[in-house]
């Protein structure tokens, strides 16, 4: 091991310890959804899932799903990921859709078994980043949600607390046929 | 997951400002010696967290980077930058190409992440390692509803330890506005 790649390990226990030290002073997650605009039908989702797994966006028309863009090296992403998971809880008729950018299933699943409560719901790779192209993501996380008719209802760029009463009552009002 | 994933990506969660909240000023993590810089103006909020060179190169080593690319890029005056849309009256809408750092003089925008992307492909970067590099950075250009945001790695491209003053520009409903961080420094 080279002493720049030492140090850097240094650096790394160092921000172990930061992590939580520094935790009351990390930007605040937000909640709330933005309307997105009426009619603008949602670009096709087809990737697979950790088990290698199919899964197909327009095979879920007619219900309300939360497409979420994360990696595990994305500290908001990885803040909201318990949120989703009870969001998920809350809602039962609104299916969860977290797509990682860029990196394999060992990764994803090693992260994701860390997590307090751990996902349930379909964890996707997104291996080229294509589909987070087709869908015009600028930064990660960004999170949209399609509606029932398949169009795109709500949009949010950067972490939200995904189980927030205010996040909870829009995707209930969407998923009873109202925005 | 490599076993450092879990790491990096606390280590990363840490690079934000200790004051975060402040209209303005400047910070020093105890623990680290890294600097924040953070204004709040119109509603929007922005800071400049300095990544450490060694903070950088144990990031990107672990994403797959050589060491001679890593290094490059630890050592261009990187900081993690947040800006996010709290009270702005309406959407935030920003270009990085339009944002000016002016340091010893001469002023131009921060280093694009075209240039960077154009340098790892000369270097033939793996490409997962080219995509987290992307979607690491804080975005060459956004638009920000109210409660939207963005944290991501933010390089002035200067030499450890330069110091330069920074103008961040963006528009609401078509008016101009901009905030203004001095005397930032990029960390040795």
């Amino acid at each position: 091991m080279s002493v720049a790649r030492a140090k850097s390990l240094l650096f790394v226990l160092a921000g172990l310890w930061l992590g939580a030290a520094a935790a009351a002073d990390l930007p605040p997650l937000t909640h709330g959804l933005t309307a997105v605009a009426p009619g603008q039908p949602a670009p096709a989702l087809k990737l697979v899932d950790l088990d290698g797994k199919p899964h197909d966006l327009a095979s879920l028309k007619g219900k309300v799903v939360v497409v979420n863009f994360w990696a595990t090296w994305c500290p908001p992403c990885r803040r909201e990921m318990p949120a989703l998971e009870r969001l998920r809880r809350a809602l039962p008729e609104v299916v969860v859709l977290a797509v990682d950018v860029g990196e394999d299933a060992d990764t994803v699943f090693a992260f994701t078994g860390t997590l307090e409560p751990a996902p349930e719901f379909p964890l996707l790779l997104d291996r080229d980043s294509a589909a987070l192209q087709a869908w015009r993501v600028k930064g990660l996380p960004s999170t949209f949600v399609v509606g029932p008719d398949g169009s795109l209802a709500y949009r949010a760029v950067g972490g939200r607390e995904f189980d927030h009463p205010e996040v909870v009552a829009q995707l209930r009002r969407l998923a009873g046929g109202k925005k | 997951m490599p076993p450092s994933s879990l790491p990096f990506a606390i280590l990363l969660a840490a690079l934000v400002p200790p004051a975060y909240g402040a209209d303005s000023g400047h910070s020093v993590d105890p623990d680290t010696g890294a600097e924040t810089w953070a204004t709040r103006r119109h509603g929007v909020a922005l800071s400049l967290t300095q990544i450490l060179p060694d903070q950088g190169r144990a990031f990107y080593l672990n994403r797959g980077f050589p060491t001679e690319a890593a290094e490059v890029y630890a050592t261009s005056c990187v900081f993690m930058a947040v800006l996010r849309n709290d009270a702005a009256p309406g959407m935030v809408s920003f270009r990085l190409a339009d944002w000016t750092l002016v340091s010893a003089g001469a002023a131009r925008p921060p280093r694009p992440v075209d240039d960077w992307q154009a340098e790892w492909r000369r270097r033939g970067l793996a490409e997962a390692a080219a995509i987290a590099f992307r979607w690491a950075q804080f975005p060459p250009e956004q638009e920000y509803e109210p409660g939207d945001w963005n944290q991501g790695m933010l390089s002035a491209g200067l030499p450890p330890g330069a110091a330069f003053d920074l103008t961040a520009r963006w528009q609401v409903a078509g008016q101009s506005y901009e905030g203004r961080l001095t005397d930032v420094r990029c960390a040795r």
